[in-house]
């Protein structure tokens, strides 16, 4: 197909021809170009249909306010639906389809609800699918969602990447046009770190749309000029095709910048980048977006806004019509009929909604004023119009201007209000602006090109001025001051058809109208009613002209009437954006114990336990049931020797000539006497007097200790103790540092262990159990030479010992320890061992310090000293914490000894219902115990010391079994604890 | 019985790779001894510290350089600093401890840390991408060290070159901690 409305160069490169693809048909274009500039010049104005009616629609706009020419771009995986044609880039092999048809662009079986419409106004669901109740969600609300909605997504995972950053500036300067590119020189000159961004592929802004002149020179020429002196600074960066989307707090701005969406393909390189940007101070100089009017049928392709037009005759040199007609309230639109007919075009007529002398007209173009468009025919494209008076003007081309909105959006990021200035019929930014931010340029009401200009001159070096920097002395660009006259004109009141106001969502003046009749009057409600303006366009080119309408119904001025309020993002930001890099097994970082290695080729199974990955089972061939693996990993520790990575543990060290003290303080138990060479079991509590966390600590020297968290509270127990540190007892001389990391660690157990660890530590060290009793510890070297430190204490219940060694050691620390228990038969056991091992054995572990439970619930009740002060002692005292009838932690194992318990099920007395007035407890950890041989479990239970031997029920409705239980002592293995003083 | 001699095994095999424009090497001839100042003991610190290493006490965010310009002391937070210098071995609390005496409060954090070294011109650019921190060479200046977090990863940062950063981050995540940094390297090249 010929571009058959190509009609010059404007800033596209016609030397150069791509070729892409619209519904199947190959077309021609030119570097420069958009696909809606492409798609106009070769003469295609039908593009889409409409959301709720599918009406057919074209192209509205020229920028990112675009509400109806809205494509899937791409094909396959890499399909992008709901891509506005008019800022996607032209290159070569881009495949667009159009969207939200049944059938073809053409014949679209969905346009049938165009002939509903009576029954589909605004809340139309609300009234209509009101009976039978059950069909809402089955029936009506599947059916509207079918029908309704934009494109489509692929279905298939997003195959590109995307990227975060970091960018941090003194000056930000949103928005390239006249007054964002006079801000960026002066703040540039001045020596600020500035950052120019733009959410178009090129610099310029309006400038590239216009035919001004700036210095005596052509507008363009003089953008380019601009953009070449900021790309010299070194303190400048420049980013286009990079839209600011949000203001947040402290001068933080999003940015969008699209990376490689204007390439065939992005190269392995992120698609897109999403960036926050630091800024000290911000000039947002977006610019102001076109309005349109209401009257019949003003969604008709080929209908569209005069500044739109303007763009793609002059920026683009592409026509969208043979024969155009103007319909404006204000001067700009004049501008396109010169510019048009300058250019060659045919000017059918301009319609002007104010009375009085037009200005100059151009050459052959019929003139009325005082008048309005009524009616626009043509259903796939506009044919003609109507006026009020009746007459019919032939025109495949309607460009019309309401007049112009500055971009305030930014302004409102954080409940800013805009106000409204009645010489210019717009909401300018009001006076409550982000921190940082000022405006300037049409976005603040600037709506000529010279206040423009010289309004960002001055806020440019006002910001580089308020950060100390000297402001350069270079005169404001000058221009012409042009004709902006606008007198505020809505609606046309003679049409006798539905006229849009968002087109996007279908919105009609009819629907305002109901709202306005159904009582939603309020803009807030006006907007949830109609969905005016909820549109993934975010309603730029509707709002205004939706509450203009609403106060012209209710009586009521326009600053009376309100706005609704901006929320970011300004532009539609897709979800991988914010996903950024993390995705799949990026989500989130992995931490690996230094015998993970080992341990995989072992064939180990690994669990994540928050971040880590811990060896869980260690499976042998032949074994088929982590059972299996489970059970042998026991009997063998238990027989003879077994080796468990215990490196996540938390380990705090602990220094300073109060750290005894300090330690006294945080943990219940008493540490002030504890002796040098010697490990404590602690328990810390809460301030509201709940258990916080356990572990051992080991007293190394007498200003040094090591303490040991869980693996789950390793950083918020070191939070806690920093806290306590700086903040409740700044006067200790207590200094904490993490050394979870530092080393690697293992647990060594087993009535084998002393012997297997003799192999290991060096001659000079005597582990004897005289010389190294239970609960001894200390600094020595092992495998000739290599620092160690030995501690005696167990959580599996036998004899046992961890040993750690700094970490860089710790993959031939395992392998060492293998080979040493060798003779043994050493087993490695993992996280499911190491779990039936303490169920075995009776202690907590997650499960039972589960923030609900105290020392007293957990049977540790006398650990709380009431000799000293500690965190959480006084309010453990509490009354309702202490009842006779508070729960306790006790073991339990099934009557029938071959049934297996579960955890989570309640407790309830025999014979009494399974009701939540009977619950007397949980269970709350299980294991099938090899050394048992039966199924045992740990749980609380009310007064469970006074009731050993007692049977009750452990109910499970949710798993539908009941099974008759044993209360007995937690502790099922070497109750007396022989097996660990061994 | 086999040998059972323990062999050190740096958190990423001593990973290099030169990308052109951004060279990122693991540091594994280092160490990291965290020095803690006792309530009331700064005078006494500083004292030992310029007399064994002829430099001043770092303010959090700054870090110094011994005279015998290897071993830097980096500020982290109020009363806590790292020796980060050559060392080959396990013996670096040692070689603190000798030094500065009973004057501060030692542990060894060499093995709690990979340290990467950054080099080269598109650093900056790479780091922009993972490093929320202003790294504009005015305004993180060489010797400038902070804390940090990248890619939800918590990390220090070193400028310890005109050119030279060190990044330093857990070990347990250390091949995260690379992959976030090697991304963000490929991601602008």
């Amino acid at each position: 197909m010929a571009q058959i409305n190509r009609i010059g160069e404007g800033l596209v490169d016609t030397s150069r021809t791509l070729s892409f693809t619209f519904n199947g048909d190959t077309l021609a274009g030119h570097p420069g170009d958009t696909l809606a500039s492409a798609l106009l010049a070769n003469g295609i104005r039908f593009v889409g249909r409409s959301f709720k009616y599918h009406r057919p629609r074209g192209i509205f706009t020229a920028g990112s306010e675009e509400p109806n020419a809205l494509v899937q771009l791409r094909t396959g995986a890499h399909q992008e639906p709901n891509t506005r044609a008019t800022v996607a880039e032209l290159f070569d092999g881009l495949t667009a389809t159009s969207q939200n048809h049944r059938g073809s662009l053409k014949f679209d079986l969905l346009a049938m609800n165009d002939l509903l419409t009576p029954f589909l106004g605004a809340g139309f669901y609300y009234k209509t699918f009101m009976w039978p109740k059950s069909f809402w969600e089955k029936v009506y609300e599947p059916l509207i969602r079918n029908s309704a909605g934009l494109g489509r997504l692929s279905g298939e995972a997003d195959p590109d990447s995307y990227d975060k950053g970091f960018l941090h500036c003194d000056v930000l300067v949103i928005g390239a046009g006249p007054a964002g590119l006079a801000a960026a020189l002066t703040a540039g000159r001045a020596g600020a770190r500035v950052i120019l961004a733009d959410e178009d592929f090129r610099f310029g802004g309006r400038l590239l749309a216009e035919t001004h002149e700036i210095d005596g020179a052509d507008g363009v020429d003089w953008a380019e000029q601009a953009v070449a002196e900021l790309a010299a600074m070194d303190n400048v960066r420049l980013m286009s095709r990079t839209c600011v989307h949000g203001a947040f707090d402290h001068g933080i701005y999003g940015a969008l910048e699209r990376k490689t969406d204007h390439l065939p393909k992005s190269g392995g390189k992120p698609r897109q980048v999403l960036w926050r940007i630091y800024s000290r101070r911000a000039l947002l100089c977006a610019g102001a977006t076109e309005r349109s009017i209401c009257f019949g049928n003003n969604d008709r392709p080929g209908v569209m806004l005069a500044g739109a037009v303007r763009t793609y005759v002059n920026r683009f040199g592409v026509t969208p019509g043979q024969r155009v007609a103007i319909f404006t309230n204000n001067d700009d639109g004049w501008r396109t009929a010169h510019d048009l007919a300058e250019k060659g075009v045919e000017i059918a007529a301009v319609i002007d909604s104010r009375d009085g002398t037009p200005p100059a007209a151009p050459h052959g173009a019929m003139v009325a004023m005082g008048s309005a468009v009524t009616n626009a025919a043509g259903r796939h494209g506009l044919r003609s119009l109507t006026l009020t008076n009746g007459q019919t003007i032939q025109a495949d081309c309607l460009a019309v201007s309401g007049g112009w909105n500055p971009n305030v959006h930014l302004t409102c990021h954080q409940r800013g209000r805009p106000v409204w200035r009645q010489d210019i019929a717009a909401f300018v930014p009001g006076g409550d602006l982000p921190v940082g931010m000022s405006v300037a340029g049409a976005a603040k009401g600037d709506m000529t090109l010279s206040a423009a200009l010289k309004a960002g001159h001055g806020a440019g070096n006002a910001a580089a001025k308020d950060l100390g920097f000297t402001a350069s002395r270079k005169a404001a660009p000058k221009s012409d001051d042009e004709a902006a006259d606008v007198t505020a004109f809505w609606q046309v009141r003679e049409s006798k058809t539905r006229a849009w106001v968002d087109q996007q969502n279908d919105v009609t003046v009819k629907d305002v109208k109901l709202a306005h009749q159904d009582g939603f009057r309020a803009v807030e409600h006006l907007k949830r009613y109609t969905t005016l303006g909820m549109a993934t366009d975010q309603g730029k080119t509707a709002n205004v002209l939706g509450l203009a309408i609403m106060a012209e119904l209710t009586g009521r001025t326009i600053p009376e009437t309100g706005t609704t309020v901006f929320r970011p993002p300004y532009s539609p930001v897709p979800i991988g954006a914010f996903a950024g890099r993390s995705r799949g097994k990026d989500f989130r970082p992995y931490r690996l114990t230094t015998s993970h290695g080992w341990a995989e080729e072992q064939g180990a199974v690994f669990v994540e336990t928050g971040m880590w990955l811990r060896a869980q089972w260690f499976p042998q061939p032949g074994e088929t049931h982590w059972r299996q693996s489970v059970d042998r990993e026991v009997t063998r520790t238990r027989g003879s020797v077994g080796v468990c990575d215990v490196t996540t543990l938390g380990k705090i060290d602990i220094q300073g000539r109060d750290a005894a003290e300090f330690l006294n303080k945080v943990y219940a138990n008493g540490f002030a006497k504890l002796p040098v060479g010697k490990t404590r079991y602690g328990l810390m509590l809460r301030e509201d007097g709940i258990a916080m966390d356990d572990g051992t600590t080991a007293r190394l020297a007498e200003n040094h200790f090591v303490m040991t968290t869980t693996t789950a509270n390793a950083v918020s127990v070191f939070r806690h103790m920093e806290f306590c540190r700086q903040c409740l007892w700044p006067g200790l001389d207590v200094h904490l540092i993490s050394a979870t990391e530092q080393w690697a660690q293992f647990a060594v157990a087993g009535p084998n262990s002393r012997k297997l660890l003799q192999k290991l530590v060096d001659a000079e060290h005597d582990i004897s159990n005289e010389a190294f009793p239970f609960m001894a510890c200390a600094e020595l070297t092992v495998c000739g030479g290599t620092p160690a430190r030995l501690f005696r204490i167990s959580f599996s219940g036998e004899l046992a010992y961890e040993i750690a060694v700094p970490a860089r050691y710790g993959d031939a620390m395992v392998r060492a320890l293998m080979a040493a228990g060798e003779a043994f038969d050493v087993v490695a056991y993992g996280t499911e061992a190491l779990g039936v091992m303490r169920i075995e054995k009776g202690h907590a572990a997650g499960n039972e310090l589960t923030g609900q439970t105290t020392a007293r619930d957990l049977g540790l009740g006398r650990m709380v000293s009431k000799k000293k002060d500690c965190i959480g002692n006084t309010l453990s005292e509490r009354e309702g914490l202490n009842r006779e009838d508070g729960l306790t932690l006790v073991g339990f194992r099934p009557v029938d000894r071959a049934t297996e318990l579960k955890a989570g099920a309640h407790f309830v007395v025999k014979g009494k219902p399974v009701t939540t007035e009977n619950d007397q407890g949980w269970m709350t950890s299980v294991a099938w115990s090899p050394t048992l041989g039966h199924s045992i479990g740990l749980g609380f239970i009310q007064r469970g010391h006074d009731r050993m031997g007692e049977t009750v029920i452990a109910a499970d409705p949710l798993r539908g079994n009941d099974i008759e239980v044993e209360i007995v002592s937690p502790h099922f293995v070497d109750p007396e604890g022989e097996r660990l003083r061994a | 019985m086999p040998d059972l001699t323990l062999t050190a095994q740096p958190p990423l095999g001593g990973f290099s790779h030169d990308f052109g424009g951004a060279k990122l090497a693991e540091i594994a001839d280092h160490a990291l001894v965290s020095i803690a100042t006792p309530n009331g003991g700064e005078k006494k610190l500083a004292a030992a510290i310029k007399k064994s290493y002829g430099c001043a006490l770092p303010r959090p965010g700054q870090s110094t350089l011994a005279k015998d310009g290897d071993t830097r002391l980096l500020g982290l937070q109020r009363d806590q600093m790292f020796a980060f210098f050559a060392h080959d071995g396990d013996q670096a609390l040692a070689a603190v401890a000798n030094k500065l005496g009973d004057a501060g409060y030692y542990t060894d954090q060499s093995d709690s840390w990979v340290m990467l070294r950054l080099s080269g011109e598109l650093s900056w650019t790479a780091l922009e991408r993972i490093c929320p921190l202003d790294l504009h060479p005015d305004v993180f200046a060489v010797g400038d060290v902070a804390r940090t977090m990248m890619e939800h990863i918590g990390a220090v940062i070193l400028r310890d070159g005109k050119t030279d950063f060190v990044l330093m981050s857990a070990r347990s995540s250390a091949r995260s901690f690379l992959h976030a940094v090697e991304t963000s390297i490929r991601n602008i090249l």
